[in-house]
């Protein structure tokens, strides 16, 4: 049977000492932050660790921004960045990402690190009742792929594991090449938010970068000529506390008419948050004509791969890339 | 389905429960609980603050919110690790010496609460945003209120009270021979608003063991059972498992001859989600032994998935005794419908396609039974106690006097707790073991195990002539009722019945036909197949007003169903046909908004936008009550000796508010006011059998009842005081007083006789309505009375994103009598936001969404502004007039959305739930559409 042991260690680097891994099914440690996501995972017997290391008081929580950009400790909550004026003012699109997440009280207790962290909302993934699913259980199967996959990726897939990543604010912090900082045992490093999210190739159970015993310490988001003028769309099948079907998160620094630089990342249609490099160059130096902007917004579907109920995100991730840089560049 | 909780229960042991120090309500509070056990279980089991519900166990509902120093938080999803140190504040904080706060009675006010379940979360979220703005625009109320559902109000008035909150003041009860017609607050309504109300799950004694079900993981399988015994010894504290083998008679079943549905499983289950086991023992055993601890030997079986492979040839049965699958066909033939079809003018072809509805009630099931003596006591969320007594016995192979019902508060139906769920398991068990036995069902349980509305395929022709009027309609209706009968059988009849919509058509042919799958069974929700019906008769409706080139309204409005038409079943109508009426009520605002959206989609073309508005209008009418079928209440007035007045009511207040309206009804009747009022209800010892809470037949059934009880009560009076009907009455104490012009007579109660309630007088009346049998062509008179509607939907799609927003829908509903105009809209509003579900969101997949998130009921921010109407042509029959409005209020509105989708994109969509992708599948097949 799946018992743990809760453990409450005093300082951060006590917890480190656990070696516990967050986005790691077979991890036999692993954190607690919020625990919005954690204490549903742990009901519902998806993740039966035999440690569980709370975080609780332990990280930074301050929301810092400054000429440099925006510092996020790990431990702020959504609810506070959400409507922290330097946000709002100078990456409305974080703000908006995270105040069409979830619902309030969530958001109230959810944390940055957890928010990143969060696993995939999969039917399958999150039923212990289907036996077939090589995130929770390496090599049982996926039961989506021929399965109901309407909520699934269509991008950044292999043959073992479709599973959408279901972060809002992650699609909004890649379009703004955000980074996080990581604390282990052996110190500190700091890897681009890209690169954090790992592919699920043939090892979907393993989500991140992250070793044994390293949190997420903070979120930095560089100041950049894009992020004032940014804006996240999301499309869902309800109008507030619902995942998203497709999103796209969008930054733009224009020179009158042209885009300078655009910055572009999609939310519900990969299996890690997916900016689109390709969008990006296409878009640079181009008007906010929309002819313009669907023949860049196409190049997004480059090697997208429906599996039957999803096939819609291809064409739809395209059209919520234009409408966001319309939405974007129609701002002052 | 292993429990969800045995995760975390198990820590608890381990940690050591070492005391958690926090407060609540501003008292300290010490709890030994382990840092890992959620909040909402210490409150509620541990702190008896019972007022802060459980809906869905994982932040999905909001049922379970308070605030955690000050902001509002799932107390669900909070381990108490995170509290220590500090502040909670709970429902009843709220409430300060004994005097309810302003928002408190501005929910009461403005009719917020209906079953009440969300009540809680939702005042506590409301708090938290009142707290900082005293004065919130409604955008920040829906920001607020937006993690927190509610299935029964459509939000509307939750909104306006949050609104009123800062202005609010108290309501005055209706006074003598004013109460019919009156807003009056629900006499139920403070327990509501205060948290007190006590529901399913909120009074379980505490030394009652826990009862848990196993249940199949698959659709189709047989199964053999291994050594429970060794599993029973191995886990001290499981007293016992419960199998097949223990239920005295193992079928139920709504129909008295259809009792096809097992307690517990024998050997095979057709369902995934079926009941195969019972687990009995201490609470924390049950939750915590995992399932696959017990020896149950699966052999999975194909299943079918749907009626195309039941009716498919030779397709394996479901149910042995049942060839071709076939529970139940249904069927109405009148006047020649070839001849009408060839000579027509123009024809409509309609293919209409269902999925499964989940009732999605915020209370799951939940009960607990004990045995007193040689008799049975059940304590239970229900609508129906009287039809629950006697499943109850009949499993049981007692006498229903055996059977005690009595009702909890009800957190919500929708037609979903008419069957039976832990009532037979409770009662087995505590009949066994001596003791009291609860059970609470887990969300993705209630959602996996209970009944669905029927997945629908319905093919439809209508065909209309010159003159632009209806000829013929031709309807054939399949539906899935899944792995067991439940409430097929009505479905099955009653669409062919409604199947032409609220219209004269002389030449009809409809069938109706339901199907056995191994899906969850289908069952009873709000319309009973008609909103399905309807949202076929209504694309019909818009095809042929559209190949004659008439208005749409116009064109209902010439055939709408008037006093004097013959219905298909031949039926005359003779009173109380209100459809005209709407729709006359509807015209001018109609024409507006053509206008409006004509303008505003012309703006948008010019500028090239994504957006177009669309309004679009559906019609419907339902029969209330029982289809031919005798559907009798009885209710009682009782006038005790200490000078209380009673109302025995049999009829259960599922928070459409029935318990408001019989005691209106019944005071107006007797001369005295309502607020002198007492209520007994439900419990089956001590009313009389008012019938189910189902059909939208309590007001004007039960209604009529206690209307007859207050009015008998009256006569008995008067009799005893020698006075002239005009006398009035005053009820002093024990002192009842008769004015009667100059004569008053003053009645000393106390010196009367009473009877064992200690009533010295009773007043009784008993009514039902009347209806006959229909014959094999469908003709005779199935139901006494029928409500009739229209609503007008204005939407906005987004074109290129498949997004459709609903910005504004008006109801104009015909209810004969307006006995409570604000419940009256609180049904209507609730009734549309449950038919804006099917209409956009709501699709139930067995085993992949039996979770509220993944399961999708309108939000606040998803409710359009809704308008209501009240067209009052009274119908004789009913208490001063009054018809029903429980169902009808859902059944319009799909079919308006669907219209204003079309008008706004020019592609009509037949398959629900239109989400995005279908919507922009459509626009894309959609001839000359760019891409
Ligand atoms: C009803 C509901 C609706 C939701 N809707 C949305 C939505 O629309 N959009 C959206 O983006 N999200 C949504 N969420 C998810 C929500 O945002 C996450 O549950 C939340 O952000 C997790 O944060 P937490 O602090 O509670 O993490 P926890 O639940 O405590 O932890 C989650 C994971 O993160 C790990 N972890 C936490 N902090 C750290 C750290 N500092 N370092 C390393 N590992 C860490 C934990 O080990 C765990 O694996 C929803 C959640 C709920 C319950
Ligand atoms: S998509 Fe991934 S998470 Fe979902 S079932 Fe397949 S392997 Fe599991
Ligand atoms: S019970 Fe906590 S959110 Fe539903
Ligand atoms: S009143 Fe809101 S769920 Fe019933």
């Amino acid at each position: 049977m799946h018992t743990f042991i809760l453990e409450r260690p005093r300082d951060l680097a006590a917890a480190l000492a656990f070696h516990a891994q967050a986005g790691r099914n077979d991890a036999p440690a692993e954190y607690i932050a919020g625990g919005t996501d954690m204490v549903q995972l742990l009901q519902e017997h998806v993740r039966r660790p035999e440690r569980l290391v709370s975080l609780a008081g332990l990280l930074d929580g301050h929301i810092e921004a400054g000429p440099q950009g925006l510092r996020l400790g790990a431990a702020a909550t959504m609810a506070d960045v959400a409507v922290h004026p330097a946000v709002v003012e100078q990456f409305p699109v974080i703000s908006e990402a995270l105040l069409n997440s979830a619902s309030p009280q969530v958001r109230n207790q959810a944390t940055m690190g957890g928010n990143l962290l969060q696993r995939t909302r999969c039917p399958y993934f999150r039923d212990v009742g289907y036996a077939a699913c090589n995130k929770r259980s390496p090599g049982s199967g996926c039961s989506a792929i021929d399965g109901e996959n309407r909520w699934h990726a269509v991008v950044g897939t292999s043959d073992d594991c479709i599973a959408a990543n279901p972060s809002d604010l992650a699609v909004a912090l890649v379009a703004l090449e955000a980074g996080v900082e990581l604390r282990g045992a052996g110190g500190q490093r700091f890897v681009p938010l890209i690169d954090f999210h790992r592919l699920p190739g043939n090892t979907p159970h393993i989500e991140s970068v992250l070793e044994p015993g390293e949190v997420i310490a903070a979120i930095t988001v560089p100041a950049s000529s894009t992020a004032r003028r940014s804006h996240y769309l999301k499309v869902r099948d309800r109008a507030s506390f619902e995942f998203a079907v497709v999103s796209a998160a969008v930054a733009l620094d224009m020179d009158g008419g042209r885009i300078r630089a655009a910055r572009v990342a999609l939310g519900g249609v990969g299996t890690k948050p997916w900016r689109v490099p390709k969008v990006e160059a296409a878009l640079a130096g181009g008007s906010l004509d929309p002819a313009v902007l669907r023949r860049a917004a196409a190049l997004a579907a480059e090697g997208a791969q429906g599996r039957g109920h999803n096939d819609f995100k291809i064409e739809l991730m395209q059209r919520a890339i234009v409408r966001a840089i319309e939405t974007a560049g129609a701002r002052a | 389905m292993t429990p969800p909780d045995a995760g975390a229960r198990q820590n608890a042991a381990i940690d050591g429960d070492a005391a958690v120090r926090f407060i609540v309500n501003g008292r300290p509070a010490a709890v030994a609980a382990s840092p890992l056990t959620r909040l909402a279980q210490v409150l509620r089991d541990d702190l008896g603050l019972t007022g802060t519900k459980i809906g869905c166990d994982a932040g999905d509902c909001g049922a379970c919110t308070v605030l955690l120093d000050g902001r509002q938080v799932c107390a669900c999803l909070t381990p108490m690790g995170q509290v220590e140190g500090r502040s909670v504040e709970t429902v009843e904080g709220l409430r300060q010496d004994g005097t309810l706060s302003k928002l408190q009675q501005a929910f009461l006010a403005h009719g917020a609460a209906q079953c009440g379940i969300c009540t809680p979360g939702m005042l506590m979220s409301a708090s938290d945003l009142l707290r900082r703005t005293a004065r919130p625009s409604r955008a920040e109320v829906l920001d607020a209120i937006g993690g927190t559902l509610c299935r029964c109000t459509g939000y509307q008035k939750i909104i306006d009270a949050v609104l009123a909150a800062a202005t609010s003041a108290g309501v005055d009860s209706p006074p003598v021979g004013q109460a019919v017609g009156a807003r009056a607050i629900r006499v139920d309504g403070i327990a509501k608003v205060a948290g007190t109300e006590s529901y399913g799950a909120d009074a379980i004694p505490h030394d009652a063991l826990w009862l848990r079900v196993v249940r199949s993981p698959h659709a189709h399988a047989r199964f053999a059972l291994g050594d429970l015994e060794a599993v029973r010894r191995a886990h001290p504290g499981l007293e016992q498992i419960l199998t097949a083998r223990d239920v005295p008679f193992n079928g139920f079943g709504i129909y008295p001859d259809i009792k096809d549905q097992p307690v517990l499983a024998d050997g095979i289950v057709r369902y995934r989600g079926e009941a195969v086991l019972a687990l009995v023992g201490t609470r924390e055993v049950v939750m915590r032994l995992a399932d696959e601890v017990l020896p149950i030997v699966w052999t999975m079986l194909p299943p079918i998935t749907g009626v195309d492979e039941a009716r498919a040839p030779g397709a394996a049965l479901v149910q042995d005794d049942r060839p071709g699958n076939l529970l139940m066909e249904g069927g109405v033939r009148c006047g020649d419908v070839e001849a009408a079809l060839a000579n027509a003018e123009a024809v409509a072809e309609i293919a209409v396609e269902t999925p499964f509805v989940e009732h999605a009630y915020i209370e799951p099931e939940a009960g607990w039974a004990r045995r007193v003596g040689d008799r049975l006591e059940i304590h239970v969320t229900t609508q129906t106690p009287y039809m629950d007594r006697d499943e109850v016995a009949s499993v049981m192979r007692l006498k229903p006097q055996q059977v005690r019902i009595v009702p909890t508060a009800c957190g919500g139906g929708f037609g979903g707790k008419l069957d039976l769920s832990v009532q037979p398991l409770v009662a087995l068990a505590a009949w066994r073991l001596g003791r009291p036995v609860a059970c609470i069902y887990t969300r993705p349980e209630s959602m996996a195990a209970t009944t669905k509305r029927h997945p629908a395929r319905i093919q439809a022709r209508f065909a209309a002539t010159v003159g632009e009027r209806l000829t013929a309609c031709d309807v054939d209706a399949v539906f899935d009722t899944g792995a067991y009968a439940s409430w097929g059988p009505t479905v099955a009849n009653r669409v062919p019945v409604h199947a032409m919509g609220p219209y004269r058509v002389p030449n009809m042919r409809s069938r109706g036909a339901a199907y056995f799958t191994h899906n969850p069974p289908s069952g009873a929700f709000r319309g009973f197949g008609v909103p399905q019906a309807a949202i076929a008769h209504e694309a019909a409706m818009d095809a042929l007003a559209e190949q004659l080139g008439v208005d749409r309204l116009e064109f209902r409005h010439r055939n709408a169903l008037r006093v004097g038409d013959r219905t298909a079943t031949g039926q005359v109508l003779h009173h109380s046909a209100g459809l005209a009426a709407c729709l006359e009520a509807l015209r001018p605002r109609w024409r507006d908004s053509l206008r409006h959206v004509a303008a505003f989609n012309a703006q948008a073309r010019k500028a090239a936008t994504h957006r177009r508005r669309g309004i679009g209008i559906g019609c419907m009418w339902y029969g209330i009550g029982n289809t031919s079928m005798s559907n009798p209440s009885t209710m009682r007035v009782g006038l005790g000796r200490d000078g209380t007045l009673t109302l025995y009511n049999g009829a259960v207040d599922i928070g459409q508010g029935s318990n408001t309206i019989m005691i209106q009804i019944a005071a107006d009747a007797l001369g005295l006011p309502m607020a002198q009022f007492r209520l007994v209800a439900g419990d089956t010892d001590r009313t009389a059998d008012a019938g189910k809470t189902s059909a939208s037949r309590q007001t004007f059934v039960s209604g009529k009842a206690a209307e007859l009880a207050g009015a008998d009560l009256r006569r008995q009076i008067l009799r005893l005081a020698n006075a002239g009907t005009n006398a009035a009455l005053a009820l002093d104490a024990a002192v009842l007083t008769v004015s009667d012009g100059e004569t008053v007579r003053r009645i000393d109660l106390a010196a009367l006789a009473a009877d064992p309630d200690g009533n010295v007088l009773v007043g009784k009346g008993t009514f039902d309505p009347p209806t006959t049998p229909l014959d094999a062509d469908g003709q005779g008179v199935p139901y006494a009375t029928y409500a009739f509607a229209a609503q007008t939907a204005e939407v906005e799609v987004d074109l290129e994103l498949g997004t459709t927003k609903v910005l504004r829908i008006v109801a104009a509903h015909d209810v004969g009598r307006a006995i409570n105009p604000m419940q009256v809209e609180g049904q209507i509003e609730g009734g549309i936001a449950q038919g804006l579900g099917l209409a956009l969101m709501e699709e139930y997949l067995p085993g992949r969404t039996e979770n509220l998130h993944d399961y999708l009921i309108p939000t606040a921010g998803d409710m359009p502004l809704i308008e209501t109407i009240l067209i009052e042509d009274g119908e004789p029959l009913g208490p001063s007039g009054a018809k029903g409005v429980g169902e009808p209020g859902l059944v319009p509105t799909a079919p308006a959305i669907l219209g204003a989708i079309a008008h706004a994109t020019g592609v009509r969509l037949t398959r629900v739930p239109v989400l995005p992708h279908r919507l922009r599948a459509a626009l894309q097949a959609k001839p000359g559409d760019r891409p």
